[in-house]
């Protein structure tokens, strides 16, 4: 029941909802930008009680900021100051504001229950690392941190309770591609100005650019690398632990995971690991500590199971980028460590039931695809699942990064436990998608049509030598089949190849002219958003 | 004793007050981002672009 004051005000000031102005022809979400720069002149009126949701989450982000920085002062000045990807991290609350576009009622508020783990997260992430970065001056914990390659899931080393694993990309790279479409170009030239290749996965290629450039944090006595799960990627994990320099173990695990012989090699390969990190730092493996946050990852993947039972029919509350961003942070960074996500889960599933029992539509009912998803960083800078919503009201029910390892990892047994985890980590970011098999591409029909998608967007990285070759093969599965299907070109972090606009219009060409339909939002069709965060 | 509880009580929603009107304003006026985009960004990379880096392969 609504409150009649505020349905009073929401009535009086509906003209200034962009939602109210797409349906009744008097403009729509992209009046409220600057041309080009992709800043806002005023945030969106979403009505009284949306507004003040979002104004709260916004103040609880700025909460968490100020705390990191009160935290460690000196180091997160100095970390600015030194890091042109901290910079990047000033855009993070335009980038939360692009995200949730358009977003009401439950969905809002579970995409800032999910978008504030991250942002709490992150920030105390942050001024951990740079506190007890040894090139500011370094902390107590500088050599009790285990840096890794983000690709690696980090729960099998909660059994070194008193060591810290970092993902050592995550920070300088990973996330931040996300916030910043402007940063990795940079890095990307420095690597291609030493010869490289230009035609390769353009986030290996910024990995190799920050390498080159001496901007990763410098932590710990050892380090982990990988195979990591193409040709670019195992080149820029070359570069990272020649440059480096610390004495590394590469986990090399199976790429094609899926025969079951793939496993026990995998398994050695983790417990040969276990094996260096107890001979480099000198600490003994705690099975306990691993099935305490074994526990936790369990219990988040027992709820995400249960998320996707919601996902499957037309009643959940959450959907698009709430879901899909904070189930790659929450999964490929956290990885059962923190019990703060946990917590999230469980609220986030009690609000989902109860939109469930309710049969409360998401987006006002005004959906009208429902899609699979097959799309890395590039759909998050460019705000790509609210973006299609919004402007076509193509629903992203799953993408591909929600569909890593979700095998629950034994709690009692140590045996059972490594080969679970070799199980769990075989699942993982790129390993589990472009580069894992056929087998694991192909799976994106039956994912389509287990959660009743009529359509599947498929982004294209045009650097990408793994899935180069499937492109045609998909078109004609998906014609067999008769689903809806675009082929999104990209080329992931390198914003010159093919722009966020490029690809917004890939969609648009299609929609207009294959489906015939016309958008709910004619502002979001065409604009220029170059310069851009 | 009731009378300065009372006035300490306003004085506190003013406070209060004061700092919603603040913190929406900058809110509802996306002020922070322009500050950001339009000042602080542009001074930062004229720092980074004029830092020196040990740029190499190995």
């Amino acid at each position: 029941m609504k409150n009649p004051i505020t349905a009073f005000i929401d009535k009086k000031l509906q003209r200034f909802d962009p939602i109210w102005r797409a349906e009744n022809g008097k403009g729509g979400q992209r009046d409220r930008y600057y041309d080009k720069t992709g800043i806002a002149k005023h945030r969106e009126w979403r009505g009284v009680h949306d507004t003040m949701a979002d104004y709260l989450a916004w103040l609880n982000n700025l909460k968490s900021m100020g705390l990191m920085v009160a935290k460690a002062p000196l180091p997160v000045i100095k970390g600015i100051w030194e890091y042109r990807w901290m910079g990047s991290y000033l855009g993070t609350f335009a980038f939360i504001d692009r995200l949730f576009e358009g977003f009401r009622g439950p969905e809002l508020k579970i995409a800032h229950l999910n978008m504030h783990a991250i942002v709490q997260s992150l920030t105390k992430k942050i001024a951990l690392v740079l506190a007890n970065d040894a090139r500011l001056g370094g902390g107590p914990l500088t050599e009790k941190m285990v840096p890794m390659d983000e690709v690696l899931p980090p729960l099998f080393m909660c059994g070194f309770p008193n060591l810290i694993p970092i993902p050592l990309q995550t920070l300088p790279e990973f996330i931040i591609c996300d916030i910043d479409q402007q940063l990795e170009p940079y890095y990307i030239d420095i690597a291609e100005s030493f010869g490289l290749a230009a035609d390769v996965c353009s986030r290996c290629s910024a990995e190799t650019g920050v390498t080159f450039n001496d901007d990763f944090p410098i932590i710990g006595k050892a380090l982990l690398s990988t195979n990591m799960p193409c040709n670019a990627s195992e080149a820029t994990s070359m570069f990272q632990r020649r440059r480096i320099g610390l004495p590394d173990f590469p986990v090399t695990l199976a790429m094609i995971h899926n025969e079951p012989g793939a496993h026990p090699y995998s398994t050695q390969i983790l417990r040969d690991a276990i094996k260096f990190i107890e001979e480099e730092y000198g600490e003994k493996y705690d099975w306990d500590a691993l099935f305490e946050r074994a526990k936790q990852m369990n219990e988040q993947n027992t709820i995400e199971l249960e998320k996707w039972d919601i996902f499957k029919t037309e009643y959940s509350a959450l959907c698009g980028i709430a879901e899909t961003l904070y189930r790659l942070y929450s999964w490929a960074s956290v990885n059962g460590q923190e019990d703060y996500f946990t917590k999230v889960d469980r609220k986030v599933i009690k609000i989902m039931r109860r939109c469930y029992e309710k049969k409360h539509k998401p987006f006002g009912g005004k959906t009208r695809h429902r899609a699979f998803l097959w799309g890395p960083s590039a759909v998050y800078y460019t705000d790509f699942p609210t973006w299609v919503q919004n402007c076509w009201g193509i629903n992203i029910v799953l993408n591909m990064d929600s569909t890593m390892g979700h095998n629950m990892i034994s709690t009692e047994d140590p045996e059972q436990a490594i080969k679970d985890l070799a199980l769990f980590s075989e699942k993982g970011v790129m390993r589990h998608h472009a580069v894992g098999g056929w087998d694991n591409v192909n799976a994106v029909w039956d994912w389509a049509k287990n959660f009743n998608c009529d359509m599947v967007l498929m982004n294209d990285n045009v650097a990408c030598k793994g899935m180069n070759g499937v492109h045609a093969m998909m078109e004609e599965q998906a014609r067999d089949l008769g689903f809806y299907f675009i082929f999104i070109e990209h080329d992931l972090e390198d914003c010159r190849t093919v722009s966020r606009r490029d690809m917004r219009n890939i969609v648009n060409n299609y929609m207009s002219v294959v489906v015939g339909e016309e958008p709910l939002d004619p502002t979001l069709v065409d604009f220029d958003d170059s310069e851009a965060w | 004793m009731k009378k300065k509880l009372g006035s300490i009580l306003v004085k506190l929603l003013l406070v209060l007050l004061g700092a919603f009107a603040a913190t929406f304003t900058i809110y509802m006026f996306n002020l922070e981002n322009k500050l950001i985009y339009y000042v602080i960004r542009p001074f930062l990379n004229k720092h980074y672009d004029s830092q020196k880096r040990d740029r190499r392969i190995v």
